[in-house]
């Protein structure tokens, strides 16, 4: 069921990076401050805005899956929060490159915006201690959706943290005045952030596809190894 | 193609150069190495399903269990797959 749409979307997928990377790198001016190093900005940027939300929309998934007690919603939280851990350490270690091709250093503990992030990053880096750490499944998966739930409505906290944070290293470069960005830049960034977010989700439904297989070869198993009464067979009927 | 890339303008690859390339070629690497690790478990998946498929054209022959770790505890890989979820097979 979930691999329904996989190629179309992953195809849309690819042409969205690669008319994105045209953008940025062809189109989009250079900065005039920053000059060719602000290219890595329309990839990590993008990419820390893709795996916030996707952490809020673990969050999300695992408020349905306490509310309905359905296993599936705890499936799309746990791969939805698996996939923005991945996006962060590729935050992470692009804004390093970043930070050290900009201001000389690899990590700032001064600036907000990276400090609250690696915090963030940190907090679901725990997740999968806490819950590979309970043994019982339904509790596993009830903790798991608790802790999903605090720390994704921890995330859009820590936004407005830094938001109110008033930093000059770190200008708020979508504000309407003093450093806005000019719409050739703007439309090459939010063609990236469309970009980062097809493959967020084609991920994503890539990992739940292969899941859901490797669910079923399981079930399968146990219906062969069930003796078949009367000569039935009880594989199940979806795996061919 | 060589065309396409003659006229496209050049890109000022001095010093800046090699970072944005790093920060780029870093995300390529960590998207492909997660590929890469999802085919393998693909591909072990098929192979297992082959296995079971072969099994199931054989069992009427004999009381066989299922080959593999049907009846067993699940193995460390299996475990790194939310378990509540498959044990309620909520893929379907």
């Amino acid at each position: 069921m979930y691999g329904k749409g996989l190629r179309p979307l992953s195809i849309a997928t690819v042409a969205a990076i690669v008319a994105s990377l045209s953008l940025v790198f062809f189109y989009a001016p250079l900065d005039a401050d920053q000059g060719f190093i602000q290219k890595i900005f329309y990839l990590h940027v993008p990419l820390a805005i893709v795996a916030l939300i996707g952490f809020v929309v673990g969050g999300v998934f695992a408020i349905a899956h306490l509310r309905s007690g359905n296993s599936r919603w705890d499936a799309y939280s746990y791969v939805s929060i698996h996939m923005s851990v991945i996006f962060g350490v590729a935050v992470l270690i692009t804004g390093s490159i970043w930070a050290k091709a900009s201001w000389g250093h690899w990590w700032v503990w001064d600036e907000p915006t990276l400090v609250s992030f690696l915090i963030v990053f940190l907090m679901y880096a725990t997740y999968y201690p806490f819950r590979y750490a309970i043994e019982d499944r339904e509790r596993q998966a009830r903790y798991a959706s608790v802790f999903a739930i605090t720390a994704g409505a921890f995330v859009p906290l820590n936004f407005m943290a830094v938001r109110m944070a008033q930093s000059l290293v770190h200008p708020r470069v979508f504000a309407t005045t003093n450093g806005g960005l000019p719409g050739s830049m703007m439309l090459a960034f939010l063609a990236s952030l469309l970009a980062i977010g097809l493959l967020w989700v084609t991920l994503v439904k890539f990992e739940l596809t292969a899941k859901s297989a490797s669910g079923q070869l399981k079930r399968l198993r146990r219906a062969l190894d069930a003796p078949a009464p009367g000569g039935r067979s009880r594989v199940a009927p979806e795996v061919s | 193609m060589l065309a396409l890339l003659a006229a496209t303008p050049a890109l000022p690859l001095d010093e800046a150069g090699k970072y944005v390339a790093g920060a780029y070629v870093v995300f390529l690497a960590l998207i492909v190495v997660y590929v890469a690790i999802m085919a393998a478990k693909l591909q072990r998946i098929e192979r297992e399903l082959s296995e079971l498929a072969r099994f199931a054209e054989t069992r009427s022959n004999g009381g066989q269990t299922a080959p593999g770790r049907g009846g067993e505890e699940p193995s460390i890989s299996d475990s790194l797959a939310p378990h509540g979820a498959e044990e309620a097979a909520p893929y379907e």
